[in-house]
């Protein structure tokens, strides 16, 4: 049960924005930013490092919706997702993204375990200063958002496969714009 | 100040109000925080984190901008960010 009192019927981070109009829309924001606006780092990359950093983070909301996020990014192939939160030194993706996925770890740890060595790791991987940027700060943002929903003991639906319609659409459509039912549960609190 | 670990970031900072201050610093001798050199480069990500800090710290709530900025400072020293 949520620590304080939330919309019914809306599960974790869309709960809080429902609660908070004011900072749901920069956070909406923020993650357009980091996870859907084009550039050389694919939008599964991008799904992929954010689902990493909040499986280490044990944030089970986070985690499952941006997984199924990737999965959709990835067509649908749900197994590599797995796969990468277990030990992505091992998984089929990209030697970049490993190393990538690597200085993301160590900023979930504390942003000060980065040392130079894993920016020469990626840089190496041919990783430039934009994407070792964009990976250090979708890592920093997402430990803000896991530890948002799970500071407030946010609701999340327990089964993996609920979530894939929502994520369907956000893959497609991105995060900008508060959705219709979170925009109707803001209305109900005024 | 010792560089940051990305040159490409504090090299290429767009055009910004933290970028102004960054010049105005350079140009006086004095150091500054190197946080701005993040907020001046991406700062299409960077200007929400500012709206967002901005409605936190200083919107409406019971708390005042003085108790928010204690949570803040408490949280940043255990988390060992002496900036």
């Amino acid at each position: 049960m949520p620590h304080i009192q939330l919309s019914e019927g809306l599960p974790g981070i869309r709960g809080l924005f429902a609660f908070r109009p004011e900072t749901a829309k920069p956070l909406c924001e923020l993650a357009e930013v980091l996870l859907h606006t084009p550039g050389t780092l694919s939008l599964a990359e991008r799904e992929l490092i954010a689902t990493y950093v909040s499986s280490e983070n044990d944030c089970y909301y986070c985690q499952t919706a941006h997984g199924a996020i990737a999965a959709c990014h990835l067509e649908g192939n749900e197994k590599l997702v797995l796969n990468v939160k277990r030990d992505f030194e091992h998984a089929a993706v990209s030697e970049k993204l490993k190393s990538l996925l690597a200085i993301a770890g160590k900023v979930q740890r504390g942003g000060k375990n980065v040392q130079a060595g894993d920016v020469e790791r990626a840089r190496r991987q041919g990783a430039t200063d934009q994407e070792i940027h964009d990976t250090v700060l979708i890592a920093a943002a997402f430990c803000m958002y896991n530890r948002y929903v799970d500071g407030l003991a946010t609701w999340a639906p327990p089964d993996p496969a609920s979530y894939r319609e929502r994520a369907a659409k956000v893959a497609r459509d991105g995060y900008q714009g508060i959705p219709a039912d979170v925009q109707a549960a803001q209305a109900g609190r005024t | 100040m010792k560089p940051i670990f990305l040159p490409e970031v504090e090299n290429n900072p767009q055009p910004s109000p933290t970028t102004d201050l960054i010049r105005a610093a350079q140009s006086a001798g004095t150091e500054y925080p190197q946080i701005w050199h993040l907020f001046a480069y991406r700062a299409q990500a960077t200007g929400n984190l500012g709206a967002f800090t901005q409605e936190m710290m200083r919107g409406e709530c019971p708390l005042s901008p003085g108790i928010r900025e204690l949570i803040a400072a408490f949280t940043s020293y255990g988390n060992d960010c002496p900036f």
